[in-house]
Order: structure tokens, then C-alpha cells, then sequence
């Protein structure tokens, strides 16, 4: 009684049984993303293109000649379904900037830092479960196609690389999603990330032509993510260790940086 | 209870609220006024975390906001209506707000009833008008039964049903001991609901003061009087703290002195009075008088 009555008698704090925390957090953030269309149509789109991708490889493979593996039929897609993860990742948190919709989030977790974090968990989730699946619906629909199938007594023909694929989907979607919070203007974030993911490859592999002097831009642009994804991704590869840490930076860094402009600026 | 101690908050070199102090009590209606630009919205702002101050400090219930366990639950906000995603429904919006505190749909369905957008509550929220925007946000702000609210201009595009309702909405919040504070440009909506006043101009605290005193401080009583031997009496009246207008042939304003004085001295002297009425001043006199110098945003006076 006596520790009762020492409490201060605010009304809000010892009746209210609704508490902030992490696991409500991201139960907010996941009915957050899977009710809007606009994540639906990009995780739509992203299927649709790598599945039906898949199955043109696989069928062009006979004349590939022998020594195709099958799981990169299924794989290749990655480099135009990269863009729309990217897209994906920047629309969830621009959405919110271009709304209003982030002081209402922001009212209700004033802990900046854990609405990065349960936005990068929720949409990771999302895009990983989406992309199995995919590559499920691949495995099976390239199968008829392939003279070859998928050597599944080989992990580094097999399971190995689509795990790396999972994994750089995504990466890919992080990618969007940190430049989105540094840039928060829709349209900006977009081209940040598509330049990122998609064009700054193109502009290295030009330097291959310029000569041994602009050799060492090429040795770089092996860790653009597209490139560290495509040697992760190859069937077979060895010394994944460079890609990983390549792959794992360009997601990190710029949600850390996202953080902090979260952290510092006004919203 | 919302105390601000030397509040400040500079956007480059433009300060928009300067050095800023108050208290808003419990168990009462706040009114927040100021000019455009007066830095009630940035104050509001600061005092849930969405702004940093660039000195000083506020908190709720004696906590920083940011530092409370479940803000929702402690204060509810509407800032502007449009902080809602246009995508999602309202309902939908509603549900992810109060998953972040572990608030049932009963609750979520609860406020929906309560504010009255049950029929469009499906629909996404980009399609709402104004004033359903309005009770969207009203919604999301009651989700935690919290005891403090913060509503910036929370009768802006509503229907005069949605104006009143929100008025005895906030009436019975603060009856119940909570603590609302509320800005509105609607000084007679104003005059109606609140109990407290806090002027603000030009980033400064002009006054804060409760409304009827805040009226009597910066109104004067006048009298009209309509007689045909009108300046005998304006004559009569003089004195060092009565003003004599005159407003058209045979009626004039006079102010320092009571309309029963009046019409006494009238009587003695035989004058014949057709006309006395006597006017108290209104917040919104009492408001223009307060914040004449400190309008940023100032109109032309039409000629």
C-alpha cells in the first residue's frame, strides 16, 4: 500500500495498459506496408518479370551448349528485378515524407533510430519471403525447359547461390530504403538508387576500354552491389568473402547515414 | 500538464519562437492564439519531439516527449490532418498507429464510432475532404485514451455540426481533469470553448491569462447612445477617462463611464435618450488590440 501510495497519482500512467515497444513496433510498420497497393505492385511487377525471364533463359538454354548451370536460369533475372526492389525500399519511407504520414509515425515512436531499424526488418522480411517464393514458382515453371535440371547434390550449384539471391533482393530493397531516408524526396531516392544499382556498373564497364590507366576504376567497380551480387550469384564462385562485405556496406552505410539525418533533422 | 521553460527554436536566421514560457494546467480548455506565422504550429512541434528546440526545453507531465514509455497513451496530437498516408485507408492508418502501442481493433472501432468517418472509414484516406481528414486525425489522436491532447486548428474545414461536437468533446475532456490545448483561428469558437488563453506574436508570449480576464484587460466597455441633444450630453459626460465618438448624427460611442451613469445623468438633466446600449468587448477585439503590433503577415485595410 505504502509503495502504492508514493507513486505519483497520474492517471494515464497506472491505468493505461498500452506500451511502446520494439514487437508492437513492427507489427505497425508490417500493416503499414502490406496495406498499400503501391508495395503490392512492385512486389508484382518484380515476380511476374523474374519468373517470366526465367523460363525465356531457360528456354534459349539448349543453345547456350553444355555447362549452362540450370540455377542461373533462375538467378539472372536479379539484375532488372534489383531496380524494382531499390524502388521499393525508397517508396516506403518517401511515401511517408511526401504524405505527412512520418510525423504521425514519429509521434508515435519518438525513438528515431528503432523506426529505421523496424522499417529495414519488416520490408527485409516482406521482400525475402516474396523472392523465395518466386524463385519456388521459377524452379518449377524452368524445369520443362531446362535440358539440365538443377543439381541439388551440388550446394554451390544449388541452394548456395539462390540463398545469395535472397539475400541480394534484399540488400538491394535496404539500399532504397537508406537512400530514402537520407534523401526522403521520392523521386530523388529513386534516381539515387537506380543510378547506384543499375548505372554506375555501366559507367565502370566503359572504363574497360580506356585503358590500363583507368584500370583501377574497373578493379573498383567490382564492389558496386550489382557486381558484388553477380559474383555471389554465379554458381560455383569461390572467395565470396570481398562480395559479402561489398554487398553488406552498401546496405549499412547508407541506413546509418539515413539514421542520422533522421536523428539530427527536423521532421 | 504541458510546461515550456525558454522555449526557442531558430530556423537559420529567423527565430520563430523566442525564448518561450507557460504552463498548460489540467482539467482545462487552453486556447493557443497568434497571427500567421506566430510560431504556435513550431511550438506545438517542439513540445512532441518532431521539432528539436534550439534552447530550452518542454515536457509533459514532467517528461520530455520523447522520453515517454507510450506517448500515444499520454498525449494524443493532431497537427496538421494531412499526416496520413493518402494510400491507406483510414482504417488501416488508424490500425497501424495503434499497433505501436498494442491497442486493439475494439479501440480502433471505438474511435471510428466516436468521430464519426464510420461510413468512409474503408476508403482510402487520400479521397477524404478536408473536414473528414479533420476527424481522421481527431481519430488517431484519441487511439491511446491519452491525458493530455494537442490539437492545432482541429476545427479547420469541419461543418458547423463537427465544429460543435468538437467543442464538447474538449469541454468534457478537460471536465474530466485532462489537459487540452488547442489553437484555432475562430475567436468566437475560441470564446466558447476555452477556459485559458496564450497569445503568441511574433515567436513571443503576448499574453496568458484566462479568457475573461485576457477580454476585460484588453477591452473597453462602451456605451452607444442615440439622443437628439446629443452634444449636451456628450458635454455632460466629459471627464479624464471618457472617450466621446461620434458615429453618426444623434449617436456616439462613449467609453469610460457605465451606461447606468449614463442614463442617470440623462435623466437629471431632462435630456431624452432613444437609444443605450451597452457593449462588452469580445475575445476577438481583445485579441486584435494584443496582436496589432505583431502581425507579420499584415492586410491592407479596405478603403
Amino acid at each position: 500500500m505504502t509503495a502504492l501510495a508514493t507513486e505519483p497519482a497520474t492517471r494515464s500512467r497506472t491505468t493505461s495498459p498500452y506500451r511502446l515497444t520494439f514487437g508492437h513496433l513492427l507489427r505497425s510498420e508490417w500493416i503499414k506496408l502490406v496495406s498499400l497497393r503501391s508495395t503490392w505492385w512492385s512486389l508484382g511487377v518484380a515476380a511476374a518479370l523474374s519468373i517470366a525471364i526465367s523460363m525465356m533463359i531457360a528456354g534459349a538454354s539448349s543453345s547456350f551448349g553444355p555447362g549452362f548451370p540450370a540455377v542461373s536460369a533462375v538467378l539472372s533475372p536479379t539484375q532488372f528485378t534489383m531496380l524494382v526492389a531499390g524502388i521499393l525500399g525508397a517508396i516506403v519511407i518517401t511515401g511517408e515524407y511526401s504524405t505527412g504520414m512520418i510525423r504521425s509515425t514519429l509521434t508515435a515512436e519518438p525513438h528515431r533510430g528503432a523506426v529505421v531499424v523496424a522499417k529495414a526488418v519488416v520490408v527485409s522480411a516482406l521482400m525475402a519471403v516474396v523472392t523465395i517464393a518466386t524463385y519456388a514458382v521459377s524452379i518449377v515453371a524452368t524445369a520443362p525447359l531446362l535440358s539440365e535440371g538443377i543439381d541439388w547434390s551440388e550446394p554451390s550449384q544449388s541452394i548456395v547461390p539462390l540463398a545469395f539471391g535472397v539475400l541480394s533482393m534484399v540488400a538491394f530493397t535496404l539500399i532504397g530504403l537508406g537512400f530514402g531516408f537520407i534523401v526522403r524526396n521520392g523521386a530523388g531516392a529513386i534516381a539515387t538508387t537506380v543510378g547506384v544499382l543499375f548505372v554506375l556498373p555501366i559507367v565502370v564497364t566503359m572504363f574497360t576500354m580506356a585503358g590500363e590507366g583507368w584500370r583501377w576504376i574497373v578493379d573498383l567497380g567490382q564492389y558496386l552491389p550489382m557486381n558484388a551480387a553477380a559474383s555471389l550469384t554465379t554458381p560455383g564462385g569461390e572467395d565470396l568473402v570481398p562480395a559479402v562485405l561489398a554487398l553488406a556496406g552498401w546496405t549499412l552505410v547508407p541506413l546509418l547515414i539515413g539514421w542520422g539525418v533522421l536523428r539530427t533533422r527536423d521532421a | 500538464m504541458i510546461v515550456a521553460e525558454q522555449l526557442t527554436k531558430r530556423f537559420g536566421d529567423k527565430t520563430a519562437v523566442s525564448e518561450v514560457s507557460f504552463t498548460v494546467q489540467s482539467g482545462k480548455v487552453t486556447g493557443f492564439l497568434g497571427p500567421n506565422g506566430a510560431g504556435k504550429s513550431t511550438t506545438m512541434r517542439m513540445i512532441v519531439g518532431l521539432d528539436s528546440p534550439t534552447a530550452g526545453s518542454v515536457t509533459v507531465n514532467g517528461t520530455p516527449y520523447r522520453q515517454l514509455r507510450a506517448p500515444l497513451a499520454e498525449v494524443g496530437v493532431l497537427l496538421d490532418a494531412k499526416a496520413v498516408h493518402t494510400g491507406r485507408s483510414a482504417r488501416n492508418h488508424l490500425r497501424a498507429m495503434a499497433a505501436t502501442h498494442g491497442i486493439g481493433r475494439a479501440r480502433v472501432d471505438e474511435v471510428i464510432e466516436l468521430t464519426g468517418i464510420g461510413s468512409v472509414a474503408d476508403k482510402r484516406a487520400g479521397k477524404f475532404s478536408l473536414g473528414m481528414g479533420q476527424r481522421l486525425g481527431i481519430a488517431a489522436a484519441l487511439l491511446g485514451d491519452p491525458h493530455t491532447l494537442i490539437l492545432d486548428e482541429p476545427v479547420n474545414g469541419l461543418d458547423p455540426e463537427g465544429v460543435r461536437w468538437v467543442r464538447q468533446f474538449v469541454r468534457h475532456l478537460a471536465a474530466e481533469g485532462r489537459t487540452v490545448l488547442l489553437s484555432s483561428h475562430l475567436m468566437s469558437e475560441m470564446a466558447q470553448t476555452a477556459d485559458h488563453v496564450i497569445v503568441l506574436g511574433r515567436g513571443k508570449v503576448l499574453a496568458d491569462a484566462e479568457l475573461s480576464a485576457l477580454v476585460r484587460a484588453w477591452t473597453s466597455n462602451t456605451v452607444l447612445v442615440r439622443s437628439p441633444r446629443l452634444s449636451e450630453l456628450a458635454a455632460a459626460v466629459s471627464g479624464p477617462d471618457v472617450t466621446v465618438t461620434a458615429a453618426e448624427p444623434g449617436m456616439a460611442e462613449i467609453t469610460g463611464v457605465s451606461a447606468a451613469s449614463i442614463g442617470d445623468l440623462a435623466a437629471s438633466l431632462g435630456i431624452p435618450v432613444h437609444e443605450l446600449t451597452s457593449r462588452t468587448g469580445s475575445l476577438e477585439d481583445a485579441y486584435l488590440a494584443l496582436t496589432g503590433e505583431a502581425v507579420e503577415y499584415k492586410s491592407k485595410e479596405i478603403s
